[in-house]
């Protein structure tokens, strides 16, 4: 368990330093981006067919891709997991970046209901 | 993630939830500046106001547009030459401004008149410009002109004309984010759609949130042309109205500055379902994986990859030369607002530099979580900061150099810190491969100048050394390197023009042949 959460602290320091589609300014958008891009790059990581059919779709795919192409580049320990441990993996990387940018944020704009 | 309070600022206790200091193992639900609040009284900000947000930032570097102030003549005084929007049409936006010259007797008997009478003598006294920008200023707005219907009166009167109304007074925001944000609604509100554009490539993007500083705009358009994408607009540096029209047709929203733009965007979305993109300019690894992800996108991938290692090849011996020779320099990065984020991992990763503090004048809580995020442990983040806070950060921190405006440079400079220009650049472009590499020259330069060396000296008390020569940057720089990176063959300093920009206008593209499905 200590491995699972050091290897998910590792992946969400990433993501803080390297990405920025976690940081819409919105709450409502950022569970768009956060579910989507990670839904796609946990489909990527499993080898799994990637919904490709709208222009929505196609932009997430290109965040999630960059992202799986860096995990597994810069993670070695990624190639030894199963799909089942990657799977588990990217829930709880999911679960922390929805808390550390919505439900634990303390950013006071994210419920402002207009843009 | 514990609140800072500026000894400076004791007098004002409002002030402590406006700064942190980044703890180990903290993230950012332990703390967040507070942040787009008005300013607390007694406090001197170094913010812009509305106006100059929506006018200076935003609307003034469309280029074939004349841009009239309604306003006194002093609110068009950060237009010339002060900003460094650049453009490809001899920077008429730079190169003229415009005001109603509003006087006391306006604002007793109305200015409405003497605007009709401004906006039709502009329009004669540049005939070739067909598009003008009105920007509604505090005086103005006070007195209740109403600049949609003299617009609209014009209109009619001159067909061939076409006026937006901007109604972002000085007031109407805690500073120029507020401006960002009105221009932006008005924009989508009252002109996109109103023009169909010819699309010419079956990839097609707007790139928003970027105001050709030095030329950055023209620096990413070649990267974009390069890659067979047709650049609809450019939101708004060097950008052309009628092409800002037409928006509603692209197939993706590039966005880079999210912080003055990121409404727009977010509108197209709702409104035609044009996806927004995050990318970066600055940075090699950052602008890569960008390029690699528009190609991504549109399933061109290899063009990407194409440019990605002919660029790098070309560039990154230059900017290693530096990254040796500024390894654990300390910086305070103290932008206006997205290059605190843009900049704040990418300058430690590629350059070796310290980042101790961030700050951000006008930039919101979303920018402060972006920008924690990214620096390291220990950097001061601090949200609209007084000129004596920033005093106070220089002498704790004492920074090797500063990244920030023109305005609280000049004030680091009198206690011997120096600083670049973070908004308007020293030698930029700064985005792109090269442009990367001149900002590294710039911070070297910044850094290891012979003259801020003597600046050290204080002639009134310190002994002046008369037995050593003048040394220059290098002699300076080089004494703590290894001889192995000293005499490399590999590593070189900059090697690029002085104007860098020039001769992409006169370059020429490959043609990728359009694919007829998308006529």
């Amino acid at each position: 368990m200590e491995n699972l959460k050091e290897r998910i602290a590792q992946l969400e320091d990433h993501i803080m330093k390297k990405c920025l589609w976690q940081f819409h300014s919105r709450a409502w958008d950022r569970k768009d981006q956060n579910e989507n891009i990670l839904k796609k790059a946990t489909q990527l990581l499993c080898d799994e067919p990637v919904e490709l059919e709208t222009p929505l779709d196609r932009c997430y795919w290109a965040d999630a891709l960059s992202l799986t192409d860096s995990f597994q580049s810069r993670y070695e320990w990624l190639a030894a997991m199963s799909k089942e441990d990657i799977k588990l993996l990217m829930q709880g990387l999911k679960e922390r970046i929805d808390f550390v940018t919505i439900t634990g944020s303390l950013n006071a704009e994210l419920t402002d209901p207009r843009y | 993630m514990p609140y800072h309070e500026f000894e400076c600022s004791k007098c004002i206790p409002e002030r402590k939830r406006h700064a942190v200091i980044k703890g180990p193992g903290e993230d950012l639900t332990h703390a967040l500046p507070l942040g787009y609040l008005n300013t607390i009284p007694g406090s001197i900000s170094e913010r812009g106001c509305a106006y100059c947000g929506a006018k200076h930032v935003i609307g003034t570097p469309m280029k074939d547009v004349i841009h009239l102030s309604h306003g006194p003549t002093g609110c068009t005084y950060d237009t010339w030459q002060t900003k460094r929007y650049i453009s490809d049409n001899d920077n008429f936006q730079l190169k003229y401004t415009f005001a109603s010259d509003v006087k006391e007797k306006h604002i007793v008997f109305g200015a409405e008149k003497v605007l009709k009478q401004n906006i039709i003598e502009a329009f004669k006294a540049f005939p070739v410009i067909k598009r003008m920008t009105i920007y509604q200023t505090c005086a103005t707005a006070l007195i209740g002109d109403d600049v949609d219907a003299i617009a609209d009166e014009v209109m009619e009167e001159m067909p061939e004309v076409d006026i937006f109304v901007c109604n972002s007074p000085g007031f109407a925001g805690p500073s120029q984010s507020g401006g960002h944000h009105k221009i932006n609604i008005a924009w989508i509100k009252k002109k996109v759609g109103t023009v169909e554009p010819k699309i010419t490539s079956d990839y097609v993007i707007n790139y928003v949130g970027e105001y050709n500083i030095q030329g950055d705009q023209e620096v990413m358009l070649d990267y974009f042309k390069r890659m067979g994408v047709q650049v609809l607009s450019t939101f708004t540096g060097n950008g052309s109205y009628d092409e800002l029209r037409a928006m509603h047709r692209a197939h993706l929203n590039v966005l880079e500055c999210a912080r003055s733009a990121e409404y727009i965007c977010n509108e197209l979305k709702v409104k035609y379902g044009i996806p927004r993109l995050d990318i970066e300019g600055f940075g090699f690894e950052p602008l890569s994986s960008s390029l690699r992800k528009i190609g991504l996108f549109f399933g061109i991938e290899e063009r990407a990859q194409a440019i990605i290692d002919e660029e790098t090849a070309r560039w990154k011996p230059e900017l290693d030369w530096y990254k040796e020779r500024l390894k654990g320099k300390k910086v305070c990065l103290w932008p206006g607002g997205s290059k605190l984020w843009h900049w704040a991992h990418v300058i430690h990763e590629e350059m070796g530099v310290e980042v101790v503090s961030v700050y951000t004048k006008f930039g919101h809580q979303g920018d402060m979580e972006k920008g924690i995020a990214r620096c390291e442990e220990g950097a001061l983040a601090v949200d609209d900061p007084n000129e004596l806070e920033g005093l106070e950060a220089m002498m704790t921190l004492k920074p090797d150099v500063i990244f920030t405006g023109k305005r609280p440079g000049e004030v680091a400079k009198k206690i011997r810190v120096p600083y670049l220009n973070a908004h308007a650049y020293h030698n930029g472009p700064y985005k792109g491969y090269e442009g990367w590499v001149r900002f590294a020259r710039d911070i070297y330069n910044a850094i290891y100048s012979p003259i801020h060396q003597l600046a050290h000296l204080d002639i009134s008390k310190d002994e002046i050394p008369v037995d050593k020569g003048f040394q220059t940057a290098k002699m300076i720089s080089d004494v703590k390197l290894s001889g192995e990176i000293v005499t490399s063959k590999t590593l070189r300093q900059y090697t690029g023009k002085y104007d860098s920009v020039s001769d992409l206008r006169k370059k020429t593209y490959p043609e990728f042949k359009k694919s007829e499905r998308s006529e």
